[in-house]
């Protein structure tokens, strides 16, 4: 176990000290010293844990992931949960900043990246949700929310004082909370959202949206005090919106570097690593940690590029990606560097900015949530999407659309379609679950890929003639 | 007498609505789920088409080209409709509401807007609706509606016109529900397939002619003797949707021996339950009518619990004694609250059977099978 947090970024005497918390979470969680041998595996075969910021990364995921399972028996009298609801993390930032007996986080990507993704230990908690109203099979339900069903139908995580989402991308999340509140007795809020944008009244439309969402905002103050017992002011909304900045701004710093680099300097399924980052609250001090991760790994990948150095050769071809990498899965990101191809980029965090930043915090937590590509209508994404090709001289697109999500699913054969015709570039679309490892066929996997890899290489001849 | 009448107007309705048309009538077309007012169509001077197609003979596989097979078949078979330009009422419309209410229906008006050769307004709906800011937004959508409208007619839409189009639209919500509340007794004098048949038909037909040929239509039954059949099987049906011409799972009931006495569905059945105030402010009244004052569908916040409630009442005030639960492939709202009502009912000792369609022909001798075994589970149950 200590040689397992070592790989996951734990300093020595650190591994020491918490080993008793990790057990307890992790005997839990049902991880034996099997999987233990098996994490240890799957990081070094996926993962460049020779660089620290990757490391430090996985040490922040972990953490939270004892944190949250240890919360209530750690002395924790309030626990907060936001599911699918990215806009609310300056809010738990504020109470995590503010008490000490409140525990707040985001699920469940972080189950799903080490549970997940290092153990391969999330079926049973995916099975865990199909026994109960997220049957497997025709319906398709989305595995994120399974992912969600399981953690509490196994009583893995404790049940929250206040459990937050919003139907951003869809009605399955507040449906799922809703029925959690039902047959569980867990208070929910669900923030207000309508994707009633016309392409035509495009920013006006983005004004009365993030207007909405703002107001649902502030009852969702209302109801985080209730629970927690203690105010929320807007100007402690925007201290943590200040200090999350920063933050942004090391991200947005990083994925520059990556769009930019050639060769590629870390293979794509790293970036669900730092992705589920903005959305977890943060503390102060770990928001220092965080900052520190992300500062590391781009000095690091800096290096990297400054010598030429990559996972794959240089002048391999330039792919987009749709949606972030597997949650619970490293090996199929992994596997297009492989085969040789640079995931540069992906369409989550690809933002439209086409209003101003508005004076009200509410607001800006608001717009902060609803302009990333996934949550434009279909007519506005594809633009967006082809002007991120366009920008940064992208060879080929992977749609790799999660099936449990009809939001994306509903939009893919037109993106496709779009892309084609405009730029003349290959598109892929791999149907896939994002949360869930059973559907994934490596061979099949890789069968497609290569053969998109040639459909690239033969446009790329065609282009330098 | 009424029947022969109705299908002559419905007979004819396409070629009307071409002739109006011609002389500048806009057709406007909205997709079902009760959220669009028809009253701010129809006091706008358009005809208002509700565009329900879903189910019958022609499987929704041919909007495979645009949307994969996960999106339900009913929001399917609206992309259809639009790619095959076979359907009169879809092909003359000039343009279109499309109330953001599921998922499913919400990329259906995002692919309608792709194609970009028709008018399109989206009307939001706050899926959390308790509120007063999210009954104002869509107030604001609506007053939103009714300025695109009056440019797009040329027509000033009063308040005087959309009081006689509230006015109108009740006395045929009345009517539904009077005709509705008949089948409360032992044996019902029209059954489900008729009811639904005639609720498809007020989404097509000219709402005044509407409202006479119900008028008809309830004289009738009130005047019809009642047989009692004490040993057929009563049952509620909840789902999300019957599509116009969605109606195999009725007919198989029927042949079954079993009745249908009660739909409680959200997209494909006009909401009768509650009458518009007609006072005050009207976009008030609709806003309170349309999005608060009712049932919630499966897609909005918190209302499982609501609905269960209302389908407990149903049971009661019907006499109920199974639940056909009739859900869509990929619907998922729906296939998640089906475990809850189960739960809920078999705690009630009610029975419930969970039918799923994917409007092909392929499961026809599966659902026959399943039907005919519950009717006689309940019948037994009865007896």
């Amino acid at each position: 176990m200590i040689e397992l947090l070592k790989l996951c970024g734990f300093e020595a005497d650190e591994a020491e000290s918490e080993l008793p918390r990790m057990e307890k979470a992790f005997n839990k969680l049902g991880i034996t010293a099997e999987d233990i041998g098996r994490a240890k595996q799957r990081l070094t075969k996926y993962y460049d844990i020779e660089l620290k910021g990757v490391r430090k990364l996985l040490r922040l995921l972990v953490q939270d992931i004892v944190n949250s399972v240890l919360a209530r028996e750690e002395g924790k009298t309030k626990i907060i949960y936001g599911f699918m609801s990215p806009g609310w993390t300056p809010f738990v930032s504020a109470l995590v900043s503010k008490s000490k007996e409140v525990h707040a986080t985001y699920l469940c990507p972080q189950f799903q990246i080490v549970v997940g993704g290092i153990f391969n230990k999330m079926v049973p908690i995916l099975e865990a949700a199909e026994k109960r109203w997220l049957k497997a099979g025709a319906v398709t339900h989305c595995s994120n929310v399974k992912s969600l069903v399981g953690l509490f139908a196994l009583d893995l995580i404790p049940k929250p004082d206040l459990l937050i989402t919003s139907g951003l991308l869809c009605e399955t999340a507040p449906k799922t909370t809703d029925l959690l509140h039902e047959l569980y007795n867990i208070p929910t809020y669900s923030i207000n959202t309508c994707h009633d944008r016309e392409y035509s009244e495009y920013p006006a439309a983005t004004k009365r949206i993030v207007g909405l969402a703002a107001q649902s905002l502030r009852r969702l103050t209302e109801r985080v005090q209730e629970a927690v017992g203690f105010e929320i002011t807007g100007d402690m909304l925007r201290e943590e919106i200040d200090a999350s900045s920063e933050l942004a701004r090391a991200l947005s710093k990083l994925d520059s570097l990556i769009e930019s680099s050639d060769p590629l300097p870390v293979s794509a399924n790293h970036q669900i690593l730092w992705r589920f980052l903005g959305l977890l609250p943060l503390s102060t001090d770990s928001m220092a940690d965080a900052i520190d991760a992300i500062n590391t790994l781009y000095e690091e990948l800096q290096e990297r590029v400054d010598k030429g150095l990559g996972v794959v050769e240089k002048g391999t071809p330039r792919i987009l990606a749709l949606l972030p990498p597997s949650h619970v899965d490293p090996r199929p990101d992994h596997l297009v560097s492989e085969l040789g191809m640079a995931i540069v980029a992906s369409d989550f965090g690809c933002l439209a900015s086409d209003v101003g930043i508005p004076q009200d915090p509410y607001e800006i937590v608001a717009l902060q949530a609803l302009q990333d590509s996934p949550f434009h209508s279909l007519r506005r994404r594809i633009p967006l999407i082809i002007e991120l090709c366009k920008r940064l001289n992208i060879d080929g697109v992977i749609d790799r659309f999660h099936i449990g999500c009809r939001t994306v699913v509903g939009d893919a054969l037109l993106i496709k379609e779009a892309i084609t015709k405009e730029l003349g570039i290959p598109v892929l679309l791999l149907e896939r679950d994002d949360f869930d490892p059973r559907p994934y066929n490596h061979e099949q996997y890789k069968r497609r890929l290569e053969v998109f890899k040639t459909m690239l290489s033969r446009e790329h001849k065609r282009s330098m003639t | 007498m009424w029947e022969e009448r109705l299908a002559m107007h419905l007979r004819d309705r396409p070629a009307q609505l071409r002739e109006a048309k011609d002389k500048g009538v806009k057709i406007i077309g909205y997709f079902p789920g009760n959220y669009v007012p028809e009253e701010l169509i129809y006091a706008s001077g358009a005809v208002p088409i509700c565009l329900a197609h879903g189910g019958g003979p022609h499987p929704a596989d041919a909007a495979l080209s645009v949307v994969p097979h996960l999106i339900c078949p009913f929001a399917r078979a609206q992309i259809r409709e639009k790619l095959l330009k076979r359907n009169p009422y879809y092909s003359m419309i000039d343009m279109l509401v499309a109330p953001i209410t599921c998922v499913h229906l919400r990329k259906v008006a995002e692919i309608w807007e792709y194609y970009g050769d028709i008018e399109i307004f989206k009307l939001g709906i706050p899926h959390q609706y308790g509120g007063d800011f999210e009954l104002e937004y869509y107030a604001d959508r609506l007053r939103a509606l009714k300025d695109r409208l009056q440019a797009f007619t040329g027509n000033e839409i009063t308040s005087e016109r959309i009081s006689r189009a509230i006015g109108l639209y009740n006395r045929m919500r009345e009517l539904l529900k009077k005709i509705s509340l008949i089948r409360r007794t032992t044996s019902p004098p029209l059954s489900s397939l008729d009811f639904v048949r005639l609720n498809h038909a007020s989404f097509y037909a000219d709402p005044a002619f509407m409202v006479d040929v119900l008028e008809s239509v309830y004289q009738e039954l009130t005047r019809k003797q009642q047989v009692t059949k004490a040993n057929t099987p009563r049952l509620l049906l909840i789902g999300p949707n019957i599509g116009y011409g969605d109606y195999r799972v009725l007919e198989l009931v029927k042949e079954a021996g079993g009745e249908i006495v009660i739909e409680e569905v959200c997209e494909g059945i006009r909401y009768y339950w509650q009458a518009i105030e007609n006072k005050g402010d009207l976009f008030h009244s609709l806003a309170k009518g349309y999005l608060r004052d009712r049932v919630p569908c499966a897609f909005m916040r918190g209302s499982a619990k609501k609905r269960l409630d209302f389908a407990l009442k149903l049971v009661k005030d019907f006499n109920v004694s199974g639940i056909i639960w009739y859900e869509l492939l990929n619907c998922e709202t729906y296939d998640s609250e089906s475990y809850f009502f189960a739960q809920k009912m078999l705690e009630r000792n009610i029975p419930m059977l969970i039918l799923e369609s994917n409007y092909g022909a392929a499961d026809a001798g599966q659902l026959k099978t399943r039907i005919e075994a519950f009717v006689e589970m309940v019948r037994g149950g009865i007896e």
